[in-house]
């Protein structure tokens, strides 16, 4: 990524290890003022290291943050103004809803009126006003959250991290709350970095999305260039479903690379040496029942899965490759198993990586 | 806040299982007690106080219940002041660390304070450990002795209560998320503030249940201060025991018990409720 701006965000080369296992290697991130990026990955990929490190609650071995152009690396948590959304909330059980928003703002020695009105207006973004007094104990998931991420807003950091915040919710809930919080910060302005397993939440919420594997950052980018063009094969398995065939270079010509797979010769866009050992893919909803693109293959159909607004297809294939279609127009409706199947795309379309 | 229940306590069977331990303590236990302490207002005309008024009037009694009371508040505050910080370890300490931390701190326990008290007796002599120690360092220029002074009995008693002071503060600091000292973190609050604001009133039903346990055993404790002090510093538990003992007075005996008895659950209860009050105001 180029920067043409400083970033309001911006971590350079943090190292972190943990005896032998090195979980952080250099990682550089940087967040634009009022941006929402977040961070993607499996479990044991660095993101809540990372996002540790920026909160100040975990040291760095090498590297630096910065947050609005000043050197924050060596501050303590509590002199760096980023607010942290806690995975389990972490409110404070022996306080009111009210005296959990209002904890910051007393710690930061505000007036009683600038209080009182700081945690009025945030329950009412966080539609709470009617539990003010009520303990956070007699609260359920849903609204245990709003008083976390009300809390966290209250004393208006500069930068708000957020730790898997739906990870508790239901999935319904969950879907709502995404948006109600997305709107929220949108309308405040607030710069924040999102840590997340879910791909969905990802691409729902972000301005952009850094997708992170074993410690690094493998791409930075908008939710739609990263479904589109995910840079690597991990990538391309973390963030959505996708075709893969193993196959090997014949060599390079004009930009394409030849492939050959199972499903005889392929051509992709790329640049990949003879006998090269390559995976070729290319997204399901890409891929046309029937109307040939650029080339065609013949595939017998293995499972059809009807999804109400869609159908998803599996193809038999070799051991280790996947081939699977998603569409939404079968005129013959679905088929069933075991027919040959005519399917195509285009050579655009068509995603090419070494062999992981 | 109060769970709603779907049966009062009256028509839930469970409260059956108590009934053993209840006649238990009631008939062999209760009653007997009752009816020792009876005998305090009880003279030769029928039901009197005039035991009490006796007792208060003589000035050496009021220098014993002085005596009782002051003793058992320092052995209190220094169980505090040592306990509070061992049982936040303890909490946070790893497994096998608190493993043995546990093992050091109840096995004690299984030793009885009679033989405690006797190894205090050779740790706090003129030649003992300690007077060693602080000549050692320079704070003392030559040996004392710390066996048979008020200081003496503090320190041992206050190592025979530890645990009781550890032991529920521990339970309670284990049960708290350390994300919550976190969340204070980047809430903008320093490392003290976070300490009064949250830790404190948290661990405080803990502090209120250890402060109730070792003021309650060292108010009334007999054998640590018969070994550890003697006979010329005299507290409400030596003065009761030597009335039925020695003095053959089961009067005097009875009276001295119905006060300690008193003090102690007054003192117990009242700072629970100030604690609680103190806790729910912050």
């Amino acid at each position: 990524m180029v920067h043409l701006q400083p970033s309001f965000l911006d971590v350079a080369g943090a190292e972190k290890s943990f005896g032998a296992a090195t979980v952080l290697g250099g990682v550089d991130l940087g967040v634009a003022q009022g941006e929402f990026v977040s961070l993607l990955g499996p479990s044991g990929c660095g993101k809540t290291t990372l996002l540790r490190i920026v909160a100040g609650l975990l040291g760095v071995d090498r590297g630096t943050v910065k947050l609005d152009g000043k050197d924050i690396t060596a501050l303590p948590p509590h002199r760096r103004d980023v607010g942290v959304v806690f995975q389990n909330y972490a409110l404070f059980p022996h306080l009111t809803v009210a005296e959990n928003v209002a904890f910051g703002l007393k710690a930061h020695r505000r007036s009683a009126t600038e209080i009182r009105e700081a945690v009025k207006r945030f329950l009412e973004l966080v539609h709470l006003s009617d539990f003010a007094d009520r303990s956070v104990r007699a609260l359920s998931g849903g609204q245990q959250q709003r008083v976390a991420v009300a809390r966290a807003l209250a004393v208006r950091p500069k930068l708000l991290l957020l730790d898997e915040p739906f990870s508790a919710l239901d999935r319904k809930l969950r879907e709502a709350m995404q948006i109600d919080l997305r709107r929220l910060l949108r309308e405040l302005g607030t710069t924040s970095v999102f840590v997340t397993h879910d791909q969905e939440e990802a691409l729902t919420m972000s301005d952009r999305i850094a997708v992170m594997n074993r410690g690094a950052i493998e791409q930075l980018d908008t939710p739609e260039a990263i479904y589109r063009r995910p840079a690597t094969a991990f990538a391309l398995e973390f963030v959505g479903l996708s075709s893969r065939l193993a196959g090997t270079s014949l060599g390079t010509e004009n930009g394409l690379v030849h492939v050959e797979t199972a499903f005889g010769r392929l051509v992709a866009p790329g640049s990949f040496i003879k006998g090269a050992p390559v995976l070729l893919a290319v997204r399901p909803e890409r891929i046309k029942v029937d109307a040939p693109g650029d080339f065609a293959l013949t595939a017998r159909l293995r499972d059809a899965v009807f999804q109400g607004s869609k159908v998803q297809l599996h193809f038999e294939t070799r051991a280790g490759d996947q081939l699977m279609v998603e569409t939404a127009d079968l005129p013959q409706g679905v088929p069933a198993p075991g027919t040959e199947m005519k399917l195509g795309w285009a050579v655009a379309d068509t995603l090419l990586y070494p062999a992981p | 806040m109060k769970p709603a229940t779907a049966l009062s306590p009256w028509r839930d069977p469970v409260v059956l299982l108590a009934v053993p331990a209840l006649l238990y303590l009631v008939l062999l236990y209760a009653l007997p007690l009752l009816w020792l302490l009876a005998k305090s207002f009880v003279g030769p005309d029928g039901l009197t106080l005039r035991p009490y008024v006796d007792f208060f009037a003589d000035p050496f009694n009021w220098r014993v219940v002085w005596n009782t009371l002051g003793i058992a508040l320092w052995v209190t505050l220094v169980c505090l002041v040592i306990g509070y910080p061992a049982a936040f370890a303890l909490a946070r300490a790893g497994a096998a660390l608190q493993i043995a931390m546990l093992v050091a701190i109840i096995l004690p326990l299984s030793v009885g304070v009679v033989v405690k008290s006797f190894a205090w007796q050779i740790v706090l002599r003129r030649d003992g450990v300690i007077s060693q120690f602080l000549v050692g360092i320079g704070l003392w220029d030559e040996p004392q002795r710390l066996l048979f002074t008020e200081t003496g009995l503090v320190l041992g008693a206050a190592n025979i209560f530890l645990p009781f002071m550890i032991l529920p503060i521990y339970s309670v600091v284990k049960l708290i998320d350390p994300r919550l000292l976190e969340a204070g973190a980047t809430l903008g609050a320093a490392p003290l503030y976070r300490f009064v604001k949250i830790m404190l009133p948290l661990t405080l039903p803990g502090v209120v249940s250890g402060v109730a346990f070792v003021f309650s055993m060292s108010v009334s404790m007999y054998v640590i201060p018969s070994l550890l002090i003697g006979d010329r510093f005299q507290t409400l538990s030596t003065l009761t025991g030597r009335s039925f003992l020695f003095m053959r007075n089961e009067q005097l005996g009875s009276t001295t018990a119905v006060i300690l008895l008193a003090l102690a659950v007054g003192v117990v209860v009242g700072s629970s409720w100030l604690a609680r009050r103190l806790g729910s105001s912050t």
